[in-house]
């Protein structure tokens, strides 16, 4: 490229050659083209130097080409050798396919060659077998051979052979046929001789010969008879012992029948696994039910000489006709107190029952577990062992005797609670009587049996039953005594007069009415104390019934709740009671006891000049005697009430005291000294009932409070000061309008002031 | 769910088998149960209902008939707000046993308590052995209301329970207000106490 470039100046640089004039011109150019040429020469050498080296390698490419061919066809047999070898696989495997399915036709084959020897040593081995009375081989043959598809069998066979087959089914049909025959008497006969291997190991026969529903109820039957036998041996032992004096005599028939549970239990744990090692799980309800009909007649007999012995359905009868002849005193009643024992057992009775009746379900259901993957079927299977359950007769026989026992059992609570009424009486220094602990001891003793016996229903009426005492006539008696009233006459005058009166007329009216009183307040104190004993006995049994029936379903404990609820609603009616009592007392002492000494505050004036400002000062002129009277009333009423109704006796005095005060102030007139006067008193009776109270009174006084501030002020418009956005903290009691109401008590305030006052 | 106004208990009594339980199924499950075994003891179902917009539970107390549950059953009487006496309308027998019923509820029940009698079973018209006018008449002497029902196509079963719980309701808002009237001393709404201004009063 530069010599062309060079060349190119060159010719270019010739013409101006060519034109030069100037010498110097001249030579420079020449020296130019004499180094253009010197370039030039270099650069042809080296092209020529490079001539070699590309000659060598055209003759290398020459000697490669040859070898490039033979590449090429060496792949073309390569492709087509990849191709034949796919060829080949693919018929291999089908070809393996073929294997395959050949040699699973020849294992079937193998199968039913064996099969078919099999049966013919099946049909040799059973004759043999049965010769030697070896049943166990021989039904084990004629399971196996049960087992066999006899169809198949039969069409696989071909002319000659066909023959000898057919004798072979026939032979073994026979055999199992005698079989049968065999194991049914031979077990028959192991059951006469007693003989229990024997027994056993006929037992064990029957389901290989598929007579599983034979079998257990043979198994079942001979069971039965067992259990028959030594119950009856029991019982015969139980009723010598009725008149021993033995500490059980009193719960024999409740021991036996336990003891037949246990051995029906007992039978049940040593056979179910044999049962279910032979015949399979699923068909323990068989044998169930075939033991349990025995169950039902043993325990019918134990119930019925239960009875008899107990005279169980004469006191039933004699209960009942004293709860329909109950207002007709000529019906001797039954002591309830004889019913004791008997309820005890009653109650042992049935939980026995339901804890066995509970261990039957579990074991069945635990076999039908294993039985049956199926939910569905299952559950189906379940209903069915649960209506076995409920309807066999030993449920039945309970139910009735739990029927009976609840009208018993409420019949002895009522009774008992009657009792304690009647014969109630009170500690000197108590403050309730015994009738209280003592009925509601009862009635959680009557509920507390009832749980024992572990009957949903009978718990849930004893305690409806219990809700009934209570509330309706245990509460009655509180309720009649306290309509009676607080005899009034309680002023200490009067109270002076009557024992003056009575003396003269024989000294027996003073303490009657002394007695009347002291009960009248024993009274309200044992209504109060019910309430709380109400509260307590619900919580108590719900926390035990909690317990005692967590197992059961849902719908038991809904119904248990509820009517626990109801009796905890009891403790609500003896604080109406309590209320009435109150509002007696209210009537009778407090307020004739009050209203004196208002009358006093009324003729007190409060429209007063400073002599006599100073002189009330040196002579109170009532609050004091006010004072005087309150305690020696709280005094007296302290000590026989509890703490509740001390407090709320306290709380009524107080209320009273506030609501007649607050009618005198508005009835009475005020100068400024006479609300001073007031302020003055009003302290005086706060300070002295907050000694007497334990919590704070000054509430109740908030309204009397706020009247004496108001009559206390210097000018119509100071209440300004504590009205409105100046009220800080102060809630007031008062109306607008009482305000202007109590200002216009106070005699040297104008009218017309008050009433342009802006509240 | 748990709140409601009122809660009332219903208590079905009657012979066994005259459709008790159909009866209460039927209301609180809107089903006819086939095949329904005998009840034993009590079983209870809930319901609750709005009447007049206010929510109404019903606690409905279902009675085993047959006479070895009456001493369980019977407890029960007292605490009822409504009594539901059932015959069968195609059995005289189940009818023939009202005298014994109706006397239990008056050794046992709430004075006065609201009491129903019910036929039912009218669904099968044909073996109808109590006329209906001789049901009312009994009903009427009695001082009972009347109605005749069928659990299996759900005949009055619905009138039956919500005419109970409307009158319930309607006795339950008479008392309240009742009551409420009845506590006259009011305590006047602003019932705060005064505590920092004790220094105002001088006390
Ligand atoms: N045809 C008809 N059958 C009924 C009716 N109600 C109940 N049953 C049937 O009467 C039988 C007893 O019913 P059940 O509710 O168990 O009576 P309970 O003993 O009073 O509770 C069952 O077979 C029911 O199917 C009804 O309204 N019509
Ligand atoms: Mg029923």
């Amino acid at each position: 490229m530069a010599a062309s470039i060079n060349n190119a100046t060159s010719a270019t640089d010739l013409e101006t050659v060519e034109n030069l004039t100037d010498m110097k011109q001249i030579q420079d150019a020449y020296l130019k083209l004499c180094k253009d040429e010197e370039e030039l020469s270099k650069d042809l050498d080296n092209l020529l130097e490079n001539q070699t080296t590309l000659e060598d390698k055209m003759i290398g490419l020459h000697k490669t080409l040859p070898n490039l061919q033979i590449l090429q066809t060496d792949s073309k047999q390569l492709c087509s050798m990849v191709t034949f070898t796919s060829t080949l696989a693919e018929n291999v495997s089908s070809k393996v396919r073929q294997l395959d399915l050949a040699k699973s036709r020849v294992t079937a084959c193998m199968q039913r060659v064996e099969d078919i020897l099999d049966l013919k040593f099946c049909t040799d081995g059973v004759q043999a077998a049965l010769q030697n009375e070896d049943y166990e081989t021989a039904a084990g043959h004629i399971h196996r051979f049960r087992s066999l598809d006899e169809n198949v069998l039969k069409l696989s066979s071909d002319m000659n052979q066909g023959t000898s087959l057919d004798t072979s089914f026939k032979h073994l049909h026979e055999a199992e046929e005698k079989m049968k025959t065999i194991v049914h008497n031979k077990f028959d006969a192991s059951v006469q001789a007693r003989d229990v291997a024997s027994i056993e190991r006929f037992f064990k026969i029957f389901p290989l010969l598929d007579l599983h529903e034979e079998g257990l109820t043979k198994f079942g039957k001979y069971l039965a008879a067992k259990l028959s036998e030594d119950a009856d041996k029991r019982l015969i032992l139980v009723l010598k012992g009725t008149d021993s004096t033995d500490r059980r005599s009193n719960v024999l028939f409740a021991d036996a029948i336990t003891q037949l549970f246990e051995d029906v239990a007992r039978i049940i744990e040593i056979h179910q696994p044999l049962v279910e090692a032979k015949y399979g799980s699923g068909r323990l309800i068989t044998l169930l039910k075939i033991i349990q009909k025995e169950c039902d007649r043993q325990s019918r007999k134990i119930l019925g000489e239960f009875k008899s012995k107990r005279d169980f359905d004469s006191r039933l009868q004699h209960v009942q006709q004293s709860l329909i002849f109950h207002k007709q005193l000529t019906v001797e009643k039954l002591d309830p107190k004889d019913l004791d024992v008997l309820l005890s057992e009653v109650v042992l009775l049935n939980t026995r029952t339901e804890l066995y009746l509970r261990f039957l379900k579990r074991r069945a259901f635990g076999d039908l577990e294993t039985a049956f993957q199926d939910e569905d079927k299952r559950k189906e299977k379940e209903a069915e062992v649960d209506k076995v359950l409920q309807s066999c007769d030993l449920s039945r026989l309970l139910q009735e005797i739990i029927g009976s026992y609840i009208t018993m059992e409420e019949y002895f609570m009522r009774e008992m609670v009657l009792k304690a009424v009647v014969m109630d009486s009170t500690d000197s220094g108590s403050q309730t009587s015994s009738m209280v602990d003592d009925s509601f001891f009862i009635v959680k003793k009557c509920v507390r049996r009832a749980m024992s016996s572990s009957s949903v229903d009978g718990v849930c009426a004893m305690i409806n039953h219990a809700c009934t005492i209570l509330e309706q006539d245990f509460r009655e008696v509180l309720f009649n005594r306290v309509r009676a009233g607080f005899p009034s006459g309680f002023d200490l005058t009067q109270a002076y007069n009557i024992v003056q009166s009575s003396i003269q007329q024989g000294k027996l009216q003073s303490s009657d009415i002394e007695k009347t009183k002291a009960q009248f307040l024993t009274t309200l104190n044992n209504a109060e104390v019910s309430s709380e004993y109400s509260k307590a006995l619900k919580s108590n049994l719900e926390e035990e019934v909690l317990k005692l029936f967590a197992q059961c379903n849902e719908q038991s404990i809904a119904k248990l709740e509820s009517c626990l609820s109801d009796l905890g609603a009891v403790a609500n009616k003896f604080k109406d009671v309590l209320e009435f009592g109150f509002s007696q007392l209210t009537s009778s002492v407090i307020k004739p006891k009050i209203k004196p000494q208002i009358d006093a505050f009324l003729s007190t004036s409060h429209n007063i000049s400073e002599e006599e400002f100073s002189n009330y000062e040196a002579n109170d002129p009532w609050v004091q005697n006010f004072i005087v009277v309150l305690d020696s009333m709280l005094g007296s009423f302290k000590e026989s009430l509890t703490g509740t109704n001390y407090d709320k006796f306290v709380s009524l005095v107080t209320g009273e005291c506030t609501m007649q005060l607050e009618k005198s102030v508005m009835k009475s007139v005020f100068n400024r000294l006479g609300g001073l006067q007031f302020d003055k008193e009003l302290r005086v009776l706060v300070a002295y009932l907050t000694t007497v109270t334990t919590w704070t009174i000054r509430d109740k006084f908030a309204r009397l409070t706020q009247m004496a501030t108001i009559l206390n002020l210097e000018k119509v418009n100071e209440i300004l000061d504590y009205w409105g956005p100046n009220s800080g903290p102060l809630t007031w009691r008062l109306t607008p309008a009482e305000v202007r109401q109590v200002l216009s008590l106070r005699v040297d305030f104008r009218s017309d002031e008050i009433k342009w006052l802006k509240l | 769910m748990e709140d409601y106004k009122y809660l009332f208990k219903i208590v079905l009594i009657g012979d066994a088998g005259v459709g008790k339980t159909c009866l209460v199924r039927r209301f609180t499950q809107g089903l006819f149960p086939p095949g329904q075994a005998a009840t034993i003891g009590v079983d209870f179902m809930i319901k609750t209902v709005e009447i007049n917009g206010e929510r109404v539970k019903l606690q409905i107390w279902d009675t085993a008939g047959q006479e070895k549950f009456r001493s369980i059953t019977q407890s029960y009487y007292r605490a009822a707000n409504a009594l539901i006496l059932v015959y069968d309308v195609c059995s005289q027998a189940t009818f023939d046993s009202l005298p014994q019923w109706i006397s239990d509820i008056e050794s046992f029940a709430k004075h006065k308590v609201l009491a129903y009698l019910v036929g039912n079973k009218i669904d099968q018209i044909n073996s109808k052995e109590v006329p209906t006018y001789i049901g009312k008449q009994w009903a009427d002497r009695f001082e009972m209301r009347f109605l005749e029902t069928s659990a299996k196509d759900a005949e009055n079963v619905d009138i039956l329970f919500y005419d109970i719980a409307v009158e319930l309701t309607k006795d339950a808002r008479e008392k309240d207000k009742l009551e409420s009237d009845c506590s006259g001393f009011n305590i006047s709404p602003n019932t705060k106490t005064i505590n920092r201004c004790t220094a105002c009063f001088k006390f």
